[in-house]
């Protein structure tokens, strides 16, 4: 198996979808949902879960790769800027090496004016 | 209960069934957490997908790895008080294999480090999740205290 192309997925993240995950997620920190606490908060608003971010990285990783991703796939990031909703996010990832049977990809997820709000490394092993 | 002995604990709130949670700035690095189990189910798939907008179809058998990896970060956070202004800032996940739809497992959240630093706190936390001896997934995840605003550096050390 050879390295793919990996499709960018785009999602708008608005607060109705930010609620729906803190439940899921079970993540109730109000910083994430229009209380009190987000507005008076750094961010003077509510600002999305950084791992419903990231999400939108598994979920292009698992479009090109499937159960591999599952299998072994592993992920390092780090924010760079809140997500403050609603925002439209991309997530994409680019092929950075590919060697000893692991891919690596450079990913980012990036707004709509294609600022980083976060950036890492996803790798898989090929079968 | 941290390992720690210095670990300290919110106290019991004896009006509700709350379980008793570590206050976070009483952590240190080295502190393993209790075990938790952690069962997912095909209904906390779908809300899961639901909110993240990724099809469902994919997932009819197995757990989305970024969701192991949210739920796993969920045993920390319903253990710790985590701190108002907490930030997320990094997250690393291992998958070491899929994981099935209503698999039981057992998560350990580990301490891996813990600093302040001009009046900032910053920690990281390992977290393994196991079916019987096998691991299935580690997470790590980092997080931001900003100093409170006006608060000055004492220190500049190490509170590990």
């Amino acid at each position: 198996m050879t390295a793919p192309t990996v499709e960018p997925v785009t999602r708008l993240i608005d607060q109705p979808r930010v609620d729906k995950y803190a439940v899921a997620a079970r993540d109730p920190n109000p910083i994430h949902r229009e209380t009190p606490e987000a507005y008076a908060g750094p961010f003077g608003r509510p600002v999305a879960h950084g791992m419903l971010v990231l999400a939108l990285v598994s979920e292009a990783m698992t479009n090109a790769f499937g159960e591999a991703w599952e299998r072994g796939g592993s992920l390092k990031v780090r924010w760079r800027q809140p997500a403050l909703v609603p925002i439209e996010v991309t997530a994409r990832a680019t092929l950075r090496s590919e060697s000893d049977g692991v891919a690596t990809y450079d990913v980012i997820c990036e707004d709509a004016a294609g600022e980083a709000l976060l950036t890492g490394t996803a790798s898989v092993q090929l079968a | 209960m941290p390992s720690r002995a210095s670990a300290r604990v919110t106290p019991p709130n004896p009006s509700t069934s709350e379980p008793t949670r570590i206050v976070f700035e009483s952590l240190s690095r080295g502190d393993v957490l209790p075990v938790q189990p952690l069962t997912i189910t095909a209904d906390d798939v779908r809300a899961y997908l639901d909110a993240t907008g990724e099809p469902a179809e994919r997932w009819s058998d197995h757990v989305p790895p970024v969701m192991l990896s949210a739920l796993m970060l969920a045993t920390l956070l319903g253990q710790v008080v985590i701190p108002q202004g907490v930030m997320h800032t990094g997250q690393e996940h291992e998958a070491r294999r899929p994981v099935r739809l209503g698999e039981s497992l057992m998560v350990t959240v580990t301490v891996s480090s813990y600093s302040v630093r001009r009046g900032a706190l910053m920690a990281s936390f390992e977290t393994e999740a196991r079916a019987g001896d096998e691991v299935v997934a580690v997470s790590r995840a980092s997080v931001l205290v900003p100093p409170p605003e006006g608060a000055t550096d004492t220190s500049g050390g190490n509170a590990e």
